[in-house]
Order: C-alpha cells, then structure tokens, then sequence
C-alpha cells in the first residue's frame, strides 16, 4: 500500500513550526497520526451477520512538563488542526504541571528516524472481499455440519491496516505500516438440556496468509470437535490438587496474574504485588519470565508471518526487545513506559502501548512467556498421583492488589497415578499468584511450548498480544467446581 | 446514488458528534489533562433479500462518503440473504418528553471548571491514615446524535453525561497487608457528582476488605450487596432476555417465558424514562421512542419482557422495544439495556443482616456466571463473614457456586435501600441458601 496522502500533509515545514510553537513551553512533545482501514466479517449460523468496511483517521497530541501531562485528540490531519492542537495540549501540561505533586523530567533521547512495514506474503487489498467471505463461510459449515449437536456456529474475521507517523521533540520520525488478520471461531453445543461451547482464534502481523495455514485451515472443526467432547464432560469436586496446566492456561496466567503486576504504572501506583521486589525471588527456581514483542519471532512455531503481540517500536517511538522479568525465580525488570522508565531512573524497554492515536500509552505487554526447561509432557503426568490436566481457559480474573487469582478451564481431565483419566469442565483454580509460582514443580521443554494470541483490556484501551508457555506442574493448588 | 440501486429496500445514517474532557490522576496526583472530538458516521444499506451491508468512517469529506456508500452496497451485494429481515423503524408521530438529560454547563465546560473534582477525591485519600494511592478520573462528554432512515425516519437528540472514578488502595501499617476497592457515580448533569462520595464508598469498601481470612467450606445465608446484585442478578438477566441471544437459544431462560423463574421479591424492570438517568433516552439508537417495560414481576419472567431492537422484534412479530444499541458509528445496532432495575422491599437492610446467624455478604467477583446454563461459580474478591448478625472479616480465597434460577428462587429479602451504578439500580438481596467453597482444607 502506497503511503497515505493524509500523512504526507506532514512535512518538514510543518514539523519546524511545530517545534518552534512548542519551544521553550514544555519538555517532551509527540503527535500520533493513523489512517486505518480494514474489513470485518461477522457470521452465525451460516449467515452473514455484518459485513462491514471502515476507514478511521486519528491524530493524538501530548505535551509534557515537569510531571504534568496534557493530550489533545483529533480525528483529522490538517496541517492548521494539529498546530492547534499542539497549542492545546501545551497548555494542558502547563495546567497539569501546576497542580501535580509528583515531578518528574523525561530524559532526552537520541531521535529515531525510521521506516517499518510488516511482511505480506498475500497482501491483505489485493485480496478480493468475496474470497474473504468464502472462507469465512466455508468455517461455518465446517463447525455446523460437525455434529448434530452443534446448535449455534460463530465466525468472526478482522483485517486491517494501518499507517502510522509519529513525531516527537527529540527529532524522532518514524512511519509504521502494518497490517494484521483475525480470524475467530466459536461453536455451541446442546445435548440433553446441557449447553457448552469452545473459542479458538488465529491472528498475527501480516497478510492474508495467516488466514491459510493449517492452523488456520483447521480452526471450526478444533472448536467444533472440542465444544461436542466437552458435552460428556462432568462436574468436578473441589478442594486441593496438583494440577498440570497447558501452555494457552499457563501462558493466560502468566499475562493475567502475574504480568499486569509487572507493569510499571501499576507498581508506581501502589497497585502491584511487586512493589519494591526486584531482586527478591518471587518463583520456584526454575522460572525464567520474558517479555520480547520483537518481530522475527514466529519462526519457533512454523508460522509464515509476525505474531499478534509483535511490533517494530512501541507508541513512544521506543524499539521493541527482550525484556527479562524473572531469571530464575528473580524478579529481574519491571515493564517500563517513557514515563516509568524516567522516575524510576532505569532505560525504557518499549511498552508504551496505545490502542489508537486517541488514546495515550500506558505500560503494556507484548509477547510474555514462562521459558521451557526439561521435562517432557509424560514425565510430568507420570509422576503426578493425584491430580487434575488442565487445558486451555474460559476467562480468568485477579485482584491486582493482593495476587488473589481466579481461572476457569476449559478442559479438565483427572489424573489418576500417573495417567490421564476422564474430562472435566468448569474446574475452575484459584489462589495467590507468588504462592503458585512457587509451587511449579516442573517446566515442560521446548517441545511443549506453544503460544495463544489475544486482545488485553487495561484502562479501557485494548490491544494485540500473545502470551506463552510449555506445560507446567503446579502442586496444591484450589480447585472449585460446581458439585 | 442509493435510490439508483434498484435492489435495494432501506438504508439508514447513524451520525455522531462528541467532545470531551478528561482528567486523570494516579498515585493520588493529578497527572494528565485531556480533550478530544470525535465524530463519525456509519451507513446500512439493506436489500429485498434482507442483506445487510455497512460502512463506517470519521473522515467527513465528500469523497469518502460517496466511496463509504458504494463500499456498504458492495458489503450488501455479498451478504447472505435474511429472510428475518423485516423493515427498519417507520417514523414515530410522539417521542417521550424525558427531562435531565442535557446539562448546558457541560457543554460550555472548560477544563479548569472540573478540577475541584479530582481536588476533593485527593483530598479524601490524603486524609486518611491508611490510604496509600488513588488511581480515578473525572470525564464529561457531550453529543449530538442524529439518525436518518429511508422510511422517512429523522430525528436528533443531543445528550451529557459525566462521571468520576475512585480506585483507593489502603494498606494496614502492623500486618503490612493491602486492598483496593472501586466506585464510580455516572450522572448527565454536573451537580448530581459528588467527588467525596464516591472516594469514600472506595475507601469504605477497601477497609472492609483488609487483612483477610480464609475459612472452612460452609452453608448459609448469603447478602448480595447491589454491586453483588448487578453482577449475579441483573447483568445475567439483562444478557439473558436480550432479544438477540434468546432466539439464539443461547440464554439459560429460552423455555422459561410466562413462568415463575423466582421467588415473589425479583421484580426487574427496564425503564429508559427516568429523568436525569444515566441510561435515559429520548429514542434507541435506530430511531425508536424509549419506554419503561417490566420484565419480572413477583419472580414470574413476563412473556412480553425481551429487549429488542427492530430487527429481532421483527423476527418475532413485535414491535421494537427501543432498545437498539450502537456504543457508537462503530457498530451496526445491538440490543442493550437502558436503565435496568431491581425494585426495592419494604424491609431495612440492618433487619435483613440481623437476623442471620452465619453467612457471608458477597460484593464482588470479578466472574460472571455463564449466560448459557445459568451456573455460577466464582471466586469472592471482596466479600465478608456474617455472624450473629454483624459484619466480620473478610473472606480469602473463597468461593461461591449455584444456579441462577436456583439463586432467584431463594431470594427472601430486598432491602428498601438501594444504590445506582450507571445504567443498573440495585438493592441489597439476601438468598436463603448457597455452598461456599473455603481456602482451608
């Protein structure tokens, strides 16, 4: 895709009168400007619910001084609006700076100049609307003509664009173009009065390729399959139990429970278990935690494109990279933004995340992940006596303060001396997050590593990521069921 | 252009204008000044077929317009067809007069107008003694919204809202343990806030969730206070009776229409008439007058009481309820809720807790029971134990599981005291009987 016109209306004229409005004023300027669009394809049962097609522009602009933020939103790029703008913004720092009690200045950095664009092998406007339909509707009968217990099919496909150019008073420049698909499916089945359902998704940065690959390929019949087996589930018992969880329900426990208390804001905010624990074992020894959004990941999964939670640099013009956060059952780094990263006196590492241009980075994860070890999956279930396999998740939920967790599987079979026995559903597993973490009594290896993307909320913004794990054993831990 | 395409039945343009303020603090500071517009316009065309095609997009000029509507008829032409399609909204002779909506001094706001918002919420976290931090905000919005249909349907309604959120944390300085707790008070006019409040209801709720303990699986009485009400009642019913998922057979009260699914106090309304009410409107967002429709009375689940939109009251042979939900030009109608009420009894809440001998009172859980089956099972983030009719600790790692119809069944009290959040209103509620999971063995 050619560089959008609406972009270059941003030229160097514009960027000189910017910084000579902004001079002296305030200590850290940055303006944001997208041009998205994109496709999405909402289907049920068959038919077509939506079929829609958008394109949205949005210009963010932030001012900075001594501790005090301003940010002005536009949904144009107009050469006269964003000077505006900028003026606006200034004088809302200034008010907000007049009023802060935490000060605070934001290093000066080496500008970043700098072009980006993902890899497409099939890029996404070449390909015809009605072939994106087809697959969808293709997903559709796959998952509804499964079983005769399947009552209500989902498919969801999103696609899109977008063009990014961001500015900022160290002289950064950096344009972003990426495009990214996905492809979403969900199935609900009756049998006997009961009703269950099972969600998969595929998503990544690129084109339309990520909608082909096997994975992909095989998406309804997964969810079809899964949501049939999970009528002849049962009801477990509750109380304390060993449990071996998959890399999809690790990998969400890890991103939920632990992750979001590694996020800066949220440990300056008093609003993280981990306040004032770096250098403190917080895990069983064998825990090494990552947080690494850069692109040229998805390799390690034989996937031709990037993965969901990847980009090139954050929303503060900040490189993506590899991020320690435990070595070793030590709590290394927390997740920083310019403003984190700036009061605690440590180097950015690229999390300032925004899900637009109108809304302002916050601490953000990427691609988090527990690294793998030794043990292989049968091992693991092997040397377990008593407990409960649990795989994949429904939705899980965590007390930010106290790391009191809750996730509810999707899949549950009962370990009984060494070997997997019957499916469960509903088991749901709670407790305090660094009493879990230091319970895993094992790490599977490379080879039961895998990832699932997702879509995080925080502070009303949404966006892309991934998280990752192999199969871990975790001991005594609360299992809560209905019966 | 549209009236050209000769397959086409009806269209419609959803247009909206906002522009807001926003004011943020964290660790207990003012931190960041924000405003902002936005504004954007969608477009649904449908055909004989009853194929749908949409389009959307914020930037005004001519040119994309004109590209917007050849890419919705585009959308439209590959749509499957939808026999259960019927028409969009016809125009109404009568909208509802509903007073308090619009607050002129929002409009008008300046941003240093707002500030003693967030001053009394610092203020109410700087003096007390065990308050550590305080994230929250103070917002304001306002907009104009207007709505044109091919069946001759125009209308225009322009609306404020405001609103401000406390998450206060407090620590114990002996046992060195911490909680948090939230609140927010959503308004439409600016003198109905009330900053101080809000702050302390967050730090009430904290302090009452500080240094908890872990407990011994047991049976007993449970007291939903109306944050527990919206989200073991009130949430599950509104998602159950939306129009939408009961044709989708996909809520656990399909089958259950005309019958008594609760005990005699579950009396749930939806009412988009309330002066001043954060979930009042003129009309839904396809066009249609609001109204005030019951949906239980004495715990029977009224055959009349579905949320609709035109589209599934079409499939059904009714006429819409008003309960068309867009979010914003973004989405194509939903169905959502307007304002979503539990009626308050005619007992004290004080006379409801004293009688119980050991139970728990549940405010919050974070989980949400499954829409599908009606079964719940959560884990209990801020509840306490009751005994000999007062409230105690707080509870650690403890659960809760039951069946909605059964919950319902066995409610025997509602409070006269009630709380609004937003679009919900909610009494305290008291369930004669639940299985809570404990954290001991």
């Amino acid at each position: 895709m050619e560089t959008s016109e609406d972009l270059k209306k941003i030229d160097e004229d514009l960027i000189t009168q910017l910084n000579q409005i902004a001079k002296e004023k305030v200590e850290y300027w940055d303006i944001r400007t997208e041009v998205n669009n994109g496709t999405s394809l909402d289907f049920t049962n068959q038919k077509s619910k939506e079929i829609s097609s958008f394109e949205i522009i949005n210009c963010g602009i932030r001012a900075f001084k001594n501790g005090g933020w301003g940010f002005s939103v536009l949904r144009n790029i107009e050469r006269e609006s964003i000077k505006t703008g900028l003026q606006k913004a200034i004088k809302l720092a200034r008010l907000s700076e007049s009023l802060t009690k935490i000060n605070f200045n934001i290093p000066q950095r080496e500008p970043l100049i700098e072009k980006f664009k993902s890899k497409s092998k099939k890029n996404l406007d070449r390909i015809d609307i009605a072939d994106k339909i087809k697959l969808v509707k293709n997903h559709e009968k796959i998952a509804g003509d499964y079983s005769k217990y399947v009552k209500n099919t989902h498919t969801f496909y999103m696609d899109g664009n977008s063009q990014t150019l961001f500015l900022n008073s160290f002289g950064s420049k950096i344009y972003q173009d990426l495009s990214f698909l996905r492809l979403f499916c969900m199935v609900y089945t009756n049998k006997n009065g009961i009703t269950q359902s099972s969600v998969n998704s595929v998503a990544g940065v690129g084109g339309y390729e990520i909608a082909e690959t096997d994975k992909a390929n095989n998406l309804s019949k997964k969810t079809a399959k899964e949501a049939v087996e999970l009528l002849d589930a049962k009801s477990p018992v509750g109380g304390k139990l060993t449990v071996v969880a998959d890399s999809k329900l690790t990998g969400t426990i890890i991103h939920e429970a632990f992750g979001h208390a590694c996020e800066a804001d949220l440990v300056l905010n008093n609003e993280s278990i981990l306040k004032g624990m770096i250098g403190n074992n917080v895990a069983s020894e064998q825990v090494t935690i990552i947080d690494n959004p850069s692109m040229g990941q998805a390799k390690q999964f034989n996937l031709p494109y990037d993965l969901f939670g990847s980009y090139f640099v954050d929303d503060e013009g900040i490189p993506s990279q590899k991020t320690i956060i435990i070595e070793s059952g030590i709590l290394r780094n927390y997740l920083h933004n310019l403003e984190t990263s700036s009061r605690m006196g440590v180097p950015a590492n690229g999390h300032g995340r925004a899900s637009s241009s109108s809304e302002r980075p916050q601490v953000r994860m990427g691609f988090t992940y527990i690294e793998p070890r030794d043990w292989n999956l049968e091992e693991i279930i092997e040397e377990t006596k008593d407990g409960i396999l649990c795989e994949d998740f429904q939705y899980g939920y965590t007390d930010p303060t106290t790391g009191n967790f809750q996730f509810k599987c999707r899949f549950s079979y009962k370990i009984r001396d060494g070997e997997k026995k019957e499916i469960m559903r509903d088991v749901s597993l709670s407790g305090m997050i660094l009493e879990a973490l230091n319970k895993i009594s094992a790490i599977g290896n490379k080879n039961t590593f895998n990832y699932s993307v997702g879509i995080c909320g925080k502070g009303g913004q949404r966006v892309r990521v991934c998280d990752g794990a192999p199969y871990i054993r975790i001991d005594d831990i609360t299992v809560g069921g209905l019966s | 252009m549209q009236k050209d395409n000769s397959k086409l039945k009806c269209t419609d343009i959803y247009f909206e204008k906002t522009n807001y303020i926003n004011i943020e603090i964290e660790e207990n500071s003012i931190k960041n000044s924000e405003t902002g517009e936005d504004n954007g316009l969608s477009i649904r065309v449908i055909n004989k077929k009853g194929s749908l095609g949409f389009a959307y997009s914020n930037k005004l000029e001519k040119i994309t317009l004109e590209k917007m509507c050849k890419t919705a008829i585009k959308m439209m032409n590959m749509a499957t067809p939808d026999p259960d399609f019927k028409d969009l909204p016809y125009s109404f002779k009568n909208y509802p007069i509903v007073n308090g909506l619009y607050d002129k001094k929002i409009k008008y706001l300046e941003i240093e107008d707002c500030i003693h918002y967030v001053e009394d919420l610092i203020k109410v976290c700087k003096e007390d003694k065990m308050a550590i931090s305080q994230s929250g905000n103070f917002a304001s919005g306002y907009s104009k919204i207007f709505i044109f249909n091919s069946n001759d349907l125009s209308v225009f309604r322009k609306e404020t809202s405001c609103l401000i959120s406390s998450n206060i944390i407090i620590k114990d300085k002996v046992s060195k343990e911490t909680s948090s707790s939230y609140e927010r008070q959503i308004e439409r006019s600016l003198n109905k806030l009330n900053a101080i409040n809000v702050a302390n209801l967050a730090l009430e709720d904290a302090k009452r969730n500080l240094n908890r303990k872990k407990i011994k699986n047991m049976k007993g009485p449970v007291i939903l206070t109306p944050k527990g009400v919206i989200s073991l009642i009130l949430r599950p019913i509104a998602a159950a009776v939306n129009g939408e998922t009961f044709q989708y057979k996909r809520s656990f009260l399909v089958d259950k229409r005309g019958e008594k699914i609760g005990s005699d106090n579950l009396n749930i309304e939806d009412n988009g008439l309330i002066p001043g009410a954060a979930g009042s409107q003129i009309f839904d967002d396809e066009g249609v007058p609001c109204k005030n429709k019951k949906i239980l009375e004495n715990g029977n689940f009224l055959k009349e009481g579905l949320l609709h939109n035109s589209y599934t009251a079409g499939k059904e042979g009714v006429e819409s309820t008003g309960n068309a939900s867009r979010g914003s030009y973004i989405s194509v109608p939903s169905i959502g809720i307007t304002n979503f009420i539990m009626n308050p009894g005619d007992i004290n809440l004080k006379e409801i807790i004293r009688d119980i001998k050991k139970g728990i009172i549940l405010n919050y859980t974070g989980d949400s029971p499954n829409i599908s089956t009606g079964d719940f099972s959560g884990l209990i983030l801020h509840g306490n134990l009751i005994k000999d009719g007062e409230i105690k600790e707080p509870l650690n790692e403890t659960m809760i599981g039951i069946n909605l119809l059964d919950l319902f069944q066995k409610i025997d009290a509602v409070s006269k005291e009630y709380r609004v959040y937003g679009a919900f209103q909610a009494p305290w509620v008291r369930i004669k009987s639940a299985n809570i999971i404990g954290g001991v063995n």
